[in-house]
C-alpha cells in the first residue's frame, strides 16, 4: 500500500469516475445546485462545490440537462433536470455501472 | 471588507475568464450558490458569516482561473501523449540554437573580460531571445498534428512495420549502390568527372581546383576509400535479403557509420582536401552535412532500439 498521498490521488480518480453518474441520478426531478449538493451529501456522496456547479453547466452544454430560472421561497435559482437524452444516458450509464460493480464485487471477494 | 465583498470580488474574477455570452448568467448563479454555501457554513458554525469565512469558502472552491476552466470544455493544444516529445524537441532545438549562437559570437578573438561580456550580450539579444521562435513552431506543429488526429482518427491508426527492414525501397537501395559506385569513381580522381562532362576542355585553373592535395591523398583518402568500399557488401546483402539485415550486420553497419563519421571529421579538420579553396570549402560543407545526417540517423536508431529483457533474473 502506498502512502496517504497515493491513496488520496487514487481515491480521487475513483470518485471522478462516478461524479457524473451520481449527479445525473439526482436530477430526475429539477434541483438547483446547492440543493443537489445537499442531496448527494445526504446519500454519502459529497462532491466539492467547485466541481459540482461547473459540471452542471458542462452537462447542459453537452445536451443532457435542461435548466430554467425559478423563484420559489427565496432568491432566483437555476433548476437543472434531465432531458430525454439525459434520461437515456442515465439508463446506459446505470447499466454500465451495475455491470462494473458486479465485476468488481467478484474480483474483490476474498477467497 | 465584508463577506459579501469577498464573494462579489471572487465571482467577478471567475466571470471575466468566461466567454462573454455565458459570463453574466454564470456570475448570477455562482453568486447565489456561494451565498447559500456561506449561509450553510454560518449556520453550522453557529455564528454570522464574515469575510474570513467567505475567504475560506472561495479558496476551497478553487482559483478563479481553475473554476472558469471547469465551466468550459477542456481545451488541449498539445496532446498529453506528445508532452514528452514536445519537451525533448524544444530542449534539443534550443540547445543547438544557443550553442551555434555562442560559437558564432565567441568566434572573434575574445581577449578581455569586456569583449567577452559584449559577446555574451550579443548572444543574449541576437540568439537566445530570438530562439523562442523554435518552441512556437513546435506548438503550432504539435497542435496541428493533434487537431488532425482528432479530425481524422483513422489516419493516426497504428500500422505494423517490419522493424528489421532497412528504410527505403529496394529500388532506392539499388540507386544508393549506384550512387556509392559513382562516388567512388569521383573520389579516386574528381578530374575524371570533368573529363566525362567537359571532355577535357576545361580551363587549367578548374582542373587544378579539383585536384587533391598531396596531404589528403596520402593521409585520409585511403581510409575514406576503404570505408566506402566496406559499405558495398552491406548494401548488396540488404538488396539480396529483401531489405533485411541480421542483428550482427546492423551492428557492423552502425559501427562502420561511426568510424566513417570520425574519418570524415578528421578530413574536415585535417587541412585542405582540394587545391582550389572554393572547391575545398564546398566539399567540406558537403562532408559536414553527411556527418550531421549520419549522426542524426545513428541517434534516432539508438533511441528507437528496444531489446526486450526482464530487469530481474527469471525464477525457474
Amino acid at each position: 500500500m502506498g502512502d496517504a498521498d497515493t491513496f488520496g490521488k487514487l481515491e480521487l480518480e475513483l470518485r471522478r469516475g462516478v461524479v457524473v453518474l451520481a449527479t445525473l441520478s439526482q436530477l430526475r426531478a429539477p434541483r438547483y445546485g446547492y440543493e443537489l449538493r445537499q442531496a448527494l451529501a445526504a446519500n454519502g456522496m459529497s462532491i466539492e462545490e467547485g466541481t459540482l456547479y461547473p459540471l452542471l453547466r458542462r452537462l447542459e452544454t453537452q445536451g443532457v440537462l435542461e435548466s430554467e430560472w425559478r423563484i420559489e421561497d427565496g432568491p432566483p435559482r437555476r433548476y437543472y433536470s434531465l432531458n430525454a437524452d439525459g434520461r437515456r444516458l442515465l439508463r446506459k450509464l446505470t447499466e454500465s455501472w451495475q455491470g462494473m460493480n458486479g465485476a468488481m464485487d467478484r474480483l474483490l471477494k476474498e477467497d | 471588507m465584508n463577506a459579501n465583498d469577498v464573494i462579489e470580488s471572487y465571482v467577478t474574477d471567475v466571470a471575466v475568464k468566461l466567454p462573454r455570452k455565458q459570463r453574466n448568467d454564470v456570475a448570477f448563479e455562482l453568486r447565489a450558490l456561494l451565498n447559500e454555501e456561506l449561509q450553510g457554513r454560518a449556520e453550522t458554525a453557529g455564528r454570522a458569516a464574515d469575510a474570513a469565512m467567505a475567504t475560506e469558502l472561495v479558496r476551497a472552491f478553487g482559483r478563479p482561473a481553475d473554476v472558469a476552466a471547469r465551466y468550459r470544455p477542456t481545451l488541449t493544444i498539445i496532446d498529453p501523449a506528445d508532452g514528452h516529445a514536445f519537451l525533448r524537441a524544444s530542449i534539443v532545438g534550443l540547445v543547438i540554437i544557443w550553442g551555434a549562437g555562442l560559437a558564432e559570437y565567441l568566434r572573434p578573438p575574445v581577449d578581455s573580460g569586456w569583449s567577452f561580456l559584449t559577446a555574451l550580450g550579443q548572444w543574449w539579444g541576437k540568439a537566445l531571445i530570438p530562439s523562442l521562435w523554435w518552441p512556437g513552431v513546435l506548438v503550432v506543429g504539435f497542435g496541428a498534428a493533434s487537431w488532425a488526429r482528432r479530425r481524422r482518427p483513422q489516419s493516426a491508426e497504428w500500422k505494423p512495420r517490419a522493424a528489421e527492414r532497412v528504410r527505403g525501397s529496394r529500388v532506392a537501395l539499388v540507386m544508393g549502390l549506384v550512387g556509392i559506385l559513382c562516388g567512388l569513381f569521383v573520389l579516386i580522381d574528381p578530374r575524371w568527372f570533368l573529363d566525362l562532362f567537359l571532355g577535357g576542355r576545361e580551363a587549367p585553373a578548374v582542373r587544378e581546383a579539383f585536384t587533391y592535395t598531396e596531404t589528403f591523398r596520402h593521409r585520409q583518402a585511403p581510409w575514406v576509400l576503404v570505408l566506402i568500399l566496406l559499405n558495398i557488401p552491406m548494401m548488396i546483402a540488404a538488396i539480396a535479403n529483401g531489405r533485411r539485415l541480421s542483428s550482427i550486420m546492423r551492428r557492423v553497419e552502425m559501427e562502420l557509420s561511426l568510424v566513417t563519421c570520425a574519418v570524415l571529421t578528421w578530413t574536415v579538420l585535417g587541412g585542405p582536401v582540394f587545391l582550389g579553396p572554393a572547391t575545398d570549402r564546398m566539399f567540406k560543407l558537403a562532408l559536414v552535412l553527411i556527418i550531421a545526417i549520419t549522426l542524426i540517423h545513428i541517434g534516432v536508431t539508438l533511441r528507437r532500439s528496444v531489446s526486450p529483457a526482464p530487469d530481474r533474473r527469471i525464477q525457474a
